[in-house]
This record gives structure tokens, C-alpha cells and sequence, in this order.
């Protein structure tokens, strides 16, 4: 049995557990999953290569995950075994679990209150939902713990699976084709507008600006295509625009990074009031941009679009390559890895002759653009120009970082965090509409979301600590 | 040397504020004469009571340092309002007791969950804010989805304007009396030296949390009041606008330079700041854009706190060359000129009308001229009648005394860490002066009702 992760059954890719017991059990537990969806796919009366292919993929996708879960395991517990050697007794239990049991305990107390009473709320489907919530959460506590990296994103996984769970359950068509497209789309839109943030955030800064430059790009792109320019050259020109706006933001922020939030808010209003002004110049309708977006625009966004002949928008498409590259970048490239030394420590990273005024800037530019790419993205989408189109992306793109797990003092986190956040945020925002929620409830549960799921893991050490 | 010195520069910050609003009330006084008049303070006061209000609160905390900016603090004023409307439309709370003690209570409330989620769950407080800011511009649109309702009925003349003695302004006065009173107070510096360095204030035995836990009940307090303004202002309630005031209080706080790092900051950084704000909103709306105005006021604003942020990288630059001027002898020589212009401004159009040039050639002296003669002529009983020498002799008698102040604040007042009582009284005195001018002339106005006092009056 390994001792360290390195070499822990890391086969090139491949996680497969030492212990022989352990990767039968595996197998097993991916054969019978495979059938039940095998069987599942033939009752739903779905083409027999579609419902193999995917129960391949997915048996594939499965074994690998718990194997990996497994090494995890393996290379993890001989370490732990002396750490969580718990006195015994039930004074030791309560010592042990004490968040667990409470948050158990108010989670129990609040089912039964609703229940007892609103009448409509007694239902088989809530029972499963809240007795699936309660496992969730001790499974979350009792292997959360086990992950000293990457304990949020696992948290956001389960929370996201538990969503999907829950969803099905309760809304009629959740798991359709067409929603999950829908969902995917607005992931994607507010995936790539994320872009920017993660990395700024890595740096231990935040762009305000965003939804601003959303908002501009999109009614800017418009104006331009509706003065006679040639679309793609719009494109390129708004995707130009917005990268050195974020350098602008950079070159400000740099001496101010501690209010880097508030100065980016500032030239985020700057923008969308200078962008209004050029656009209603000679115009009776103030504000108002009228156009007509080219098709190519609107397939690559719009949900009926196509890929390749693929009923699928080519926006989600460019979203994964997108996640690839950066996920990528930041794990290999010397770009990502100084991202990171300079946001875990500022000083050392200088020492070692990185260029922080460069990185930093860097990463505003980088979010400008991203933040341009998605109000070009949402004309295609739209159809129309609208300034107000990326306000929701204002605390949206903050909330999918932070409930990512990325930390927002800098240094930790990364992309693929963000994707998980951002996934997570656009399935609970589906549950609400769903369940019947308006926005404002939404807005409401999202404000209340972000705090716990930032106590969980971004927590600063106490004063005495500090000192 | 270096003592004075250090001490000396301890609030130059406050220059730039202080130069800003001389040159802004000076535009807006040209730009819009009708600003110096009773209504026309009357509701420069309550337009801009909020605004002061919530920048008060937003100073509170960001003295406390820690970079607690309270984004929140916009949705929250426009929660206590669409509460107050609501509990009003319902029947349930009318009174102004009650009215007041629920703003105060949400106030207090929700700052001291925010302070003790801060201390105990040790999130940054910007993550903090940015999480309520979410929940209560999301709970606000649930209470009232769209701008209605009524305030309750003994406000209702508090929002009319035409006076500059309102309720509101008492509101002010007595907000600005309390956080000065609080300055004196041991636990002022205590929570100055926590923003400064919190943990030089832990070591030293600060009890930093009961501080930090008294710097976020203050601003419960300041939004409670603010809130109490902005629905007299507006009569009714608004859940929209939270994110605006959220921004401009934000402005205000950084145009009054005020630190966002922590233990920098007064109520006169805070005043200035917002004073500032409400000016250039003021200046912007006397010119005509036509249907770009919304856009140009949006982005004035934001350049302005891009600009007033970059500039505070200045303040240790400006502090240590001009460290021999004092920024309250610059605000009485400053306030001296630009109330000159608001009276010349004032006066300009009924002289000749009130006063049918009699007085004017025999007397040239400008002072006396501009600041006694239409107090005079308005309404008898204000002063005595002056022969011509009294009147010279009287103007210049007030302008030594107002040289002999300006020169003995300047030097006394650069090396000293707190302002002397008496440059509050000269301010107030001053302001006051040029109150009851205002009001004279108006009421003037208003009995001659010749129709052609062309920049005073309704």
C-alpha cells in the first residue's frame, strides 16, 4: 500500500487502487450501475447505439471516478487513522460531530415544521429529496474531510449531484433534453464571463466590471453591425475593445489593489455610460440600439443553434474548449503557475523574478475580454441590444468563483473549481424556476448561499493566530 | 520639527474635498442660481440627507478597517424604506416613535448580524456585504415589487422643501453632533487604532471585537436615519434604487478620502464627500444632454470615483509638502469666497429692485453692499439705518475680524491634531449669516412680488 499520492496507483492518468478487493468491488459496483442505466434506456424506448454508447461513456466515466476516489482513499488513511482517533463513548461521537449533528438536527426540525404545516408540501417525492439531503450531508462531512485539496470543489460536486437528485424528483422534465441545453447555455454564458474572474481572483483581486462591459459590448457590437461594418470585424473590434479595457482596469488597479472592487465598479459604470453616450449620438431613442444580428451570430448562441450538423449551441462548445484551455493553462503553462505564486505570495514570487504589475494586468485583460466574448455571445442569443444584459453577472460571476472554491485572497483555486461553481449555481437557479421561485427569491437564496459556502473553506485564522 | 510636522499633516487629506466643493458650489451657484435661495437649500438638504446618511455609515465602518466596504448599505436603506411603506400601508406601524424605531431597530439589527458573522465565522467582511447586498435587493423586490405605496403622513411635510430648518436637517445636525461627541470618546481611538493595524490593537489589549461589534451598531444607526430621509424624500418606497446608492455612497465616501484600508476617516471627509457628490449631480443636471443625460450623469460618476481613488494615492505626497496649511483654515478661506459668490449671486437681480439704486452709488463698498443692504431693505426691523460711515465702517470692521480669524486659524490650526472649538462656531456663524441673508431676500422677494427677481425665489 502507497503512503503518498505521487505514486499511489497513479498510472498515467489511470487511478487504480493497490488493494485487488478494492478494484473488483469497483467493477462491480460500475457493471451493476451500467445495467440499470443499460435497462433504463431501453424502457425509455431510446435507439439501441445511442443507449450503448452512452452506457459505455458512462460506465467508463464511473469507474474511473470511484477509482480515483478509492486511490484517494488508500493513499490518504494511514495518515488519517492517528488524527481522527476520536475518544470513545458518546461524548466522543458528539465531540466528533458536532457541526454534523446540529446541522442535522435543524435540517430534521425544519422538514417536520413544514410539513406540519403546509399541506402541500407532504409528498413522497419531498421525503426522498430530504432523506437523500440528510445522507448527502454526512456523506459530505464524513468524506469531505478526507480531501485536504479540493475539499470545496467535492462539496460543490456533491451538492451539485444532490441538486440533479433532488430536481428530477421533484420537477416534471428536468432532466429533458431541452433543459438541460438551456441549462448548459447559461452556464456557458456565465462560464466564460467567469473566466476572468478566476483569474483575477487568483490574484487576489475581483472585477466589478464585468457586467458593465457585458452590458456595452453587447449593444456596442450591435450599433457597429447596424453602421454597416462587417460582423466579424465588429466582433473582433468589441473582443479588442474589451481586452484593453481590462488592461485599463489593470494598469488602474494595480497601485490600488486592495480597492481593486470599487475601482472596477467605478470604470464599469465609466464604460456603460460612455458606451450609452456613443451609441445615442444622433439617435432620438436614448439607449436604445436597433439592428439586426447576423445568423452566424445568432446560431453560434441561440438554443435552436447547430454544431457540425449536432443539435447543440456552439457556445457550449466553445465553453468546454475554453474551460480546457484555461484549466489547462493554469495547471502547465509558466503563465498559470506564476498566476499562482503571486497570488499565494506576492513578495517571494517577486523574488523569484516575477513581474506582478505584468500578471496582474494580464489578468484584467483577460477578464475584459471574456467579459466582451459573453455580451457578444448574449446579442447572438438575444437578438437585440440591451445594456442591462450582464447585471446579473454582477454578484453571478463572484458567487460561481467563490462557491467554486476559489479563494478569494488569491492563490487558490483554479478554473475547473469555477466550472463546478458555475454548474452548481445554473442547476439551482433551474430548481427555483422550477419550484416556481420569481428572480428576487433567487437573488434572495443565491445572497444567503454564498456565505456558508465561503465559511466552509475560506475561513481567515483568528487574531491570536495572526499575531 | 518632524512632531509638528507629522502632526501637521494628519489631515490633509481633507484638502482635495475641501478645494472640490469650493469650485463645485461656485460652478453650481453660477451654473443654477436658484440653489441660493430657502427652498433651494431647503431641498439641496433633503436630496442629499440620504446620501450623507448613508455615507456616514459606510465611514463608520471603514474606519474599522479590515477594507469593510458594506455594499449592502444601499439595499438595506431601500429595505428599511419599502418596510416603513409597508408597515405603513398595513395599519401596523404609523407613528413616528415606531416608525423610528423600526429603521433604527433593521438598522442595528442587520449591522450587528453582519458584525458578529465578521467576528465569529472570521469571513472577510466583503464577502459579507456582497451576500447581503444579494438577499435584501432580492427581499426588497418581494416586498414591494415595484416603486409605491405611501409614507407615513407626518413625514409627508418633511419632504416638501421650502424650508431650510427641516426636520431632515435636524436629522443632520444632530447625526454629525453625535459622531463628533463619539470622537471624544476613548473608544473612538480605540476603534482607529483596530482599522490602522488591528492587530497593534489586539497586543495592546484592545477588547477588538466589543469595538468592532460598537463601529457596526453606529452604522445600523446612520442607515437607520438615512433611510428615515430617503422616505420623506421620496414620499414613498423604492426597492430599485439600492444599488445606485450603494455606488454613490461608495463615491462619497472615497471623494471625501476616506480610507477603504481602515483608520482614516471623519464626518468631515464623509459631509464633504457626499456634499461633493450631490454638487456634481447638481452642476450635470444645469446642462442639457437631451435623452443622454441619465448616461452622462452615470459616467461623470463613475470617472469621478476612478479619479478620487487614483488621487488618494496622492494624499502622502500632498501631506508632505503642504503639511504648514491646515485643511480647516483652507475650508474658512475657501467658505469665505464661495459665499461671497453666493451672495453676489444671490443679490445680483432684486439690488436694483429692492433697493432702486439709492444706496448704490453712496456706497461702494462691496461687503457692505452685498451682505447688509438687502437685509435692510427687505424687511426694516433686521438692523438699525446706517448712515453711509457706519456702513463702511462696519464693513471693514467685519472684514478684519474675518482676516484676523483666517490668519490666526491658519497658523495656529496647521500644527494642531484637533480642530479648536471655535473654528465650528465661525463656520456655523458663517453659514448661518448666509442663511438668514437667503431667507431675507426671498421673504423680500415675496412681499414685493415684482415677478422679475429672475434667479431667487419660487
Amino acid at each position: 500500500m502507497s503512503q503518498t499520492f505521487g505514486d499511489g496507483g497513479r498510472n498515467g492518468g489511470l487511478f487504480i487502487p493497490h488493494s485487488r478487493a478494492l478494484v473488483w468491488l469497483n467493477l462491480a459496483v460500475t457493471f451493476v450501475v451500467a445495467a440499470i442505466s443499460f435497462s433504463l434506456g431501453f424502457w425509455q424506448g431510446l435507439s439501441a447505439q445511442i443507449v450503448i454508447l452512452y452506457t459505455i461513456v458512462l460506465a467508463a466515466v464511473l469507474f474511473w471516478l470511484i477509482n480515483y476516489v478509492a486511490v484517494i482513499f488508500e493513499s490518504r488513511s494511514s495518515s488519517l487513522e492517528t488524527d481522527t482517533a476520536a475518544p470513545a463513548g458518546a461524548g466522543g461521537v458528539w465531540a466528533g460531530n458536532r457541526v454534523l449533528i446540529i446541522t442535522m438536527a435543524v435540517m430534521l426540525i425544519v422538514y417536520l415544521l413544514i410539513t406540519a404545516t403546509v399541506p402541500s408540501f407532504r409528498s413522497l417525492g419531498n421525503l426522498i429529496a430530504f432523506l437523500l439531503l440528510e445522507a448527502i450531508l454526512v456523506f459530505a462531512f464524513k468524506v469531505g474531510n478526507r480531501f485536504a485539496h479540493g475539499r470545496s470543489a467535492f462539496i460543490g460536486l456533491i451538492v451539485l449531484l444532490a441538486l440533479i437528485v433532488i430536481s428530477s424528483f421533484t420537477i416534471k422534465g428536468f432532466l429533458s433534453a431541452a433543459n438541460i441545453k438551456a441549462i448548459l447555455l447559461f452556464a456557458a454564458f456565465l462560464g466564460i464571463a467567469c473566466v476572468g474572474q478566476t483569474l483575477v481572483a487568483l490574484l487576489g483581486g475581483l472585477d466589478l466590471s464585468i457586467p458593465f462591459v457585458i452590458g456595452a459590448s453587447n449593444i456596442g457590437l450591435l450599433f457597429l453591425i447596424s453602421l454597416g461594418v462587417p460582423p466579424w470585424l465588429a466582433v473582433v473590434f468589441v473582443l479588442i475593445i474589451g481586452g484593453a479595457l481590462g488592461f485599463l482596469n489593470g494598469v488602474l488597479s494595480y497601485r490600488l489593489q486592495g480597492q481593486a472592487l470599487i475601482l472596477t465598479l467605478g470604470m464599469g459604470f465609466a464604460i456603460a455610460g460612455l458606451v450609452q453616450i456613443l451609441t445615442s449620438i444622433g439617435s432620438s431613442f436614448g439607449g436604445n440600439v436597433f439592428g439586426t444580428v447576423p445568423k452566424w451570430l445568432q446560431n453560434l448562441a441561440a438554443m435552436n443553434g447547430r454544431t457540425f450538423g449536432l443539435a447543440v449551441p456552439p457556445t457550449i462548445l466553445l465553453w468546454i474548449v475554453i474551460a480546457v484551455i484555461v484549466i489547462v493553462g493554469l495547471r502547465y503553462s509558466a503563465f498559470g503557475r506564476y498566476i499562482y505564486a503571486l497570488g499565494g505570495n506576492r513578495r517571494s514570487a517577486k523574488l523569484i523574478g516575477v513581474s506582478e504589475f505584468k500578471y496582474w494586468t494580464l489578468a484584467y485583460t483577460i477578464s475584459g475580454f471574456s467579459a466582451a466574448l459573453t455580451g457578444a455571445l448574449l446579442l447572438g442569443w438575444s437578438g437585440g441590444g440591451f445594456i442591462g444584459v450582464g447585471d446579473q453577472y454582477l454578484f453571478t460571476t463572484l458567487a460561481a468563483v467563490v462557491i467554486g472554491g476559489t479563494s478569494l485572497m488569491g492563490g487558490y483555486g483554479g478554473y475547473g473549481y469555477t466550472v463546478i461553481g458555475v454548474l452548481v449555481l445554473q442547476v439551482l437557479s433551474a430548481f427555483l424556476i422550477g419550484i416556481g421561485l420569481k428572480y428576487e427569491w433567487q437573488q434572495f437564496i443565491f445572497g444567503l448561499l454564498i456565505l456558508p459556502m465561503v465559511a466552509l473553506y475560506g475561513r481567515a485564522p483568528h487574531i491570536r493566530a495572526q499575531v | 520639527m518632524l512632531m509638528s510636522q507629522s502632526r501637521g499633516s494628519q489631515n490633509t487629506y481633507l484638502l482635495v474635498p475641501i478645494l472640490l466643493i469650493a469650485l463645485l458650489l461656485s460652478a453650481a451657484v453660477i451654473r443654477g442660481p436658484n440653489l441660493v435661495c430657502l427652498s433651494g437649500f431647503g431641498s439641496a438638504i433633503i436630496v442629499s440627507a440620504p446620501l450623507i446618511l448613508a455615507t456616514f455609515s459606510l465611514m463608520a465602518l471603514a474606519v474599522a478597517g479590515r477594507g469593510t466596504v458594506d455594499l449592502a448599505v444601499g439595499p438595506l436603506l431601500a429595505f428599511i424604506n419599502v418596510t416603513i411603506v409597508k408597515l405603513n400601508g398595513l395599519g401596523i406601524v404609523t407613528g413616528p416613535f415606531g416608525v423610528f424605531l423600526v429603521a433604527l431597530g433593521i438598522g442595528v439589527l442587520y449591522q450587528l448580524f453582519f458584525a458578529l458573522i465578521i467576528i465569529f465565522v472570521r469571513v472577510q467582511p466583503i464577502i459579507v456585504a456582497l451576500s447581503g447586498f444579494l438577499a435584501l435587493t432580492g427581499i426588497n423586490l418581494v416586498i414591494l415589487p415595484r416603486p409605491g405605496g405611501t409614507a407615513p403622513d407626518w413625514m409627508s411635510s418633511w419632504g416638501l422643501g421650502n424650508t431650510i430648518f427641516s426636520p431632515i436637517l435636524l436629522i443632520v445636525l444632530l447625526a454629525i453632533a453625535a459622531w463628533l461627541l463619539f470622537t471624544t470618546t476613548s473608544f473612538y481611538a480605540n476603534l482607529r487604532l483596530m482599522g490602522y493595524d488591528e492587530r497593534a490593537a489586539y497586543t495592546s489589549g484592545v477588547r477588538i471585537n466589543v469595538v468592532r461589534i460598537g463601529a457596526h451598531i453606529i452604522a445600523g444607526l446612520f442607515v437607520g436615519l438615512g433611510a428615515i430621509c430617503y422616505t420623506a424624500l421620496i414620499s414613498s418606497g423604492d426597492p430599485t434604487q439600492g444599488t445606485t446608492m450603494t455606488l454613490t455612497a461608495v463615491t462619497a465616501l472615497v471623494l471625501g478620502g476616506v480610507s477603504l484600508s481602515g483608520g482614516r476617516g471623519g464626518v468631515a471627509g464623509g459631509l464633504l464627500g457626499a456634499l461633493n457628490l450631490f454638487l456634481i449631480g447638481y452642476v450635470l443636471a444645469t446642462f442639457n444632454f437631451g435623452s443622454t443625460q441619465a448616461f452622462v450623469t452615470q459616467l461623470f460618476y463613475g470617472l469621478i470615483l476612478v479619479l478620487s481613488l487614483l488621487l488618494t494615492l496622492l494624499v502622502p505626497i500632498i501631506g508632505r509638502y503642504l503639511h504648514f496649511i491646515s485643511p480647516f483654515a483652507a475650508f474658512a478661506v475657501l467658505g469665505c469666497v464661495v459665499v461671497g459668490i453666493m451672495l453676489y449671486i444671490s443679490t445680483r437681480d432684486t439690488y436694483g429692485v429692492a433697493v432702486a439704486g439709492e444706496a448704490f452709488k453712496s456706497n461702494p463698498d462691496v461687503m457692505t453692499r452685498y451682505l447688509l443692504l438687502p437685509v435692510q431693505s427687505g424687511s426694516g426691523p433686521a438692523l438699525p439705518d446706517l448712515t453711509p460711515l457706519q456702513k463702511i465702517v462696519f464693513g471693514f470692521a467685519v472684514i478684519l475680524a474675518v482676516l484676523t480669524f483666517t490668519v490666526r486659524v491658519i497658523v495656529a490650526e496647521a500644527v494642531s491634531v484637533r480642530l479648536g472649538a471655535f473654528i465650528y462656531v465661525f463656520v456655523s456663524a458663517l453659514i448661518l449669516l448666509l442663511f438668514l441673508v437667503v431667507g431675507q431676500q426671498s421673504h423680500a422677494a415675496g412681499i414685493l412680488a415684482t415677478g422679475q427677481s429672475l434667479g431667487i425665489g419660487p
